[in-house]
């Protein structure tokens, strides 16, 4: 089988020739940069400085000999700007606070406050206030908080709905060259065309704006999921609609060479709860989701792909009525999400993209051995019937060990040539 | 005189506008602070806290309620003070050195104050001195750390052994809790105790005071 032949087969729920993976195909499946450049060392691949593609996490390019040596089946369309509103272009050299050489995107403009904290602009201009701060010695940025005061009599949704125009012809230009171009790479097509993701709290402080207006608080948008219902729908109505009609242009340019769309990475999860009721998610975000994800089955031949970090095992039955086919990253470490009872329950209808391996305790700090373990109980469980894509529990975290990195890939290629011998017996 | 049991549902409902009302007309009409507070407020958050537990409640509902509480709380606390009353605890909280997360921690923060301890809230990306300094100050009975990333979770760790360091670690105990941290992390680096959740938080600091 071909790569794009392995992830679909296993899309469609039906056993591939060997577990296919996933990493660097979105935001949410990929790897630190100090992991991608440990991983070129390890594989004895050139030297070179790797890309920062997502600077929010810091995740690194995975090019395409990386790929190769680790057996990754997916490619990626990455969104066409970077959370911090500039595109992945004009790329220049720049040295880390660990002293790793980078590229970053020719907008990529920072200072250094007073307290050696990195702060960066959205779209590169630092003629307004920062949007983001990576603390002193640390690996990741975060949004700073820019909240105007809320006037509960002035607040108008159509603030909040700044960043959901209609896709522009630079961008469709962009598609109609990327998506082809990665689908002749010969493995699975994910993309991400942004628009669709309905209360993504990683983008409601909107840190690739200048000047965002609107509730762009987390604790208040939090707060306003409840008490600020009519205003919150008002702006999922809106960008639902502007979503749609920019599907069908980017579906005209891009549509075939494309396999999966990344929809929406709103976390409805935390570790142990979550951040609604199942009747709140059927009352406030199911109806966008059907609109989407109905479209899109009407429309294309895409599977729909849902990411939500957390303890979300209510939601999966609600996830599979709004029309996703795929969920993400399966964070098997939180409450009541057994693998084992995940894939009996819900495994002929939803596919798992991850949960192959858990990112807070096991792979940054177990040992090979104890990551081998648990990848090859995973696979196990997961990918019984198809169903399954391998990729860790969201990104590989900086600071973990690369021989536990490379203990997992080799673990998924163990299991994979097993089960092929088991078949062949 | 206004019905005190309305500041418990206006508490529990997240009625910021209402609690703070009842608070001002029940201090105008002489009530005690520390009857607003122990027969009211405290009990509205530990039913927020139970019916977070209990799946009633979620994260929205916890924060509404805990802006409704700190509201009334506001005025109510320099009354507690001029009249010398004790806080249940003193609590310093912070989320470690490289975190810039805070709405777990926020939380917690709230619970406390809601459950009658004195919080000291040192905010994100706290280093392990401004921890030190600041117990060394305030002499609180808790330090309560928070991360969310695995990578600062570390500062965990780094934060108890500068306080070990500081030969102030045995005057305080020390709970730590966010989304990677587990029970067997607080016993490996030393912690007192491990938070699970927001609701665990006033149990756990009540049973570490005594009370």
């Amino acid at each position: 089988m071909t790569s794009r032949e392995r992830v679909l087969t296993a899309l469609a729920h039906r056993e591939p020739d060997g577990v296919p993976i996933d990493f660097g195909g979105t935001a949410v499946t990929g790897i630190h940069v100090s992991c991608v450049a440990a991983l070129r060392d390890h594989y004895g691949l050139e030297k070179r400085p790797v890309k920062i593609h997502e600077p929010y996490q810091m995740l690194g390019w995975v090019d395409d000999d990386l790929k190769a040596a680790m057996g990754i089946d997916v490619e990626g369309v990455l969104p066409y700007k970077t959370l911090f509103g500039f595109a992945n272009e004009n790329w220049k050299p720049w040295r880390t606070e660990w002293g790793q050489d980078v590229l970053v995107p020719g907008n990529f403009n920072i200072t250094v406050d007073a307290n050696g904290d990195t702060l960066i602009y959205p779209e590169g201009d630092t003629s307004v206030p920062p949007s983001g701060r990576m603390p002193k010695g640390f690996y990741f940025f975060d949004s700073i908080i820019r909240q105007e005061p809320i006037d509960d009599d002035r607040l108008n949704p159509e603030d909040n709905l700044e960043e959901f125009g209609p896709v522009g012809d630079d961008y469709l230009a962009q598609l109609a060259r990327e998506a082809p171009a990665a689908a002749s790479k010969g493995r699975a097509v994910i993309a991400g065309f942004s628009g669709t993701a309905f209360g993504d709290i990683a983008l409601v402080p909107a840190p690739f704006l200048k000047h965002p207006k609107g509730i762009r608080d987390v604790t208040e948008w939090y707060m306003s999921t409840r008490t600020r219902r009519d205003y919150i729908h008002t702006v999922f109505g809106k960008q639902c609609e502007m979503a749609l009609k920019n599907l069908e242009k980017i579906h005209a340019v891009a549509g075939g060479s494309v396999d999966v769309v990344f929809v929406c990475g709103t976390d409805f999860g935390t570790q142990s709860s979550s951040f609604c009721s199942a009747a709140t998610f059927r009352e406030l975000y199911m109806p966008y989701y059907k609109e989407v994800n109905g479209w899109i089955h009407r429309n294309t031949a895409w599977k729909t792909f849902k990411h939500s970090c957390g303890a979300v095992e209510k939601f999966m039955e609600p996830f599979i009525e709004s029309g996703f086919d795929i969920v993400n990253p399966v964070q098997c470490s939180a409450a009541g999400m057994d693998p084992a009872q995940l894939k009996e329950k819900y495994g002929s209808r939803l596919v798992f993209w991850g949960g192959g391996v858990d990112t807070q305790k096991t792979l940054p700090f177990g040992t090979p051995e104890e990551v081998r373990r648990q990848v090859m109980e995973r696979c196990e469980i997961f990918s019984r019937n198809g169903g399954f894509v391998f990729d860790s529990i969201h990104n590989i975290q900086a600071c973990t060990p690369v021989e536990n990195i490379v203990s997992m890939i080799d673990a998924v290629r163990e299991f994979s040539s097993r089960s092929a011998k088991e078949t062949h017996a | 005189m206004p019905d005190l049991s309305n500041l418990y549902d206006a508490i529990l409902n997240g009625d910021a506008k209402t609690a703070l009302a009842i608070t001002k007309e029940a201090i105008a009409g002489g009530v005690n602070p520390l009857e607003i507070v122990n027969q009211h407020m405290i009990p509205a958050m530990d039913e927020a806290g139970r019916r977070f537990e209990a799946e009633e409640y979620f994260v929205p509902e916890l924060l509404l309620a805990a802006r409704a509480m700190k509201g009334g709380l506001q005025i109510i606390r320099p009354l507690l003070v001029a009249q010398g009353t004790e806080p249940v605890g003193r609590v310093v909280i912070g989320t470690v050195k490289g975190d810039l997360h805070d709405i777990g921690k926020n939380l917690i923060a709230s619970m406390l104050e809601g459950g009658g301890f004195e919080v000291i809230d040192l905010g994100t990306d706290v280093s392990p001195d401004k921890f030190v300094q600041t117990v060394k100050e305030r002499n609180p009975n808790l330090v309560c750390l928070s991360a969310l990333l695995t990578v600062t979770m570390l500062s965990m760790k780094t934060t108890i052994d500068a306080l070990k360091a500081a030969g102030v670690r045995d005057k305080v105990h020390v709970v730590v809790g966010g989304a990677p941290v587990t029970e067997q992390w607080a016993l490996e680096i030393g912690a007192d105790a491990y938070g699970p959740n927001a609701a665990s938080a006033v149990p756990i600091a009540r049973r570490l005071v005594g009370k």
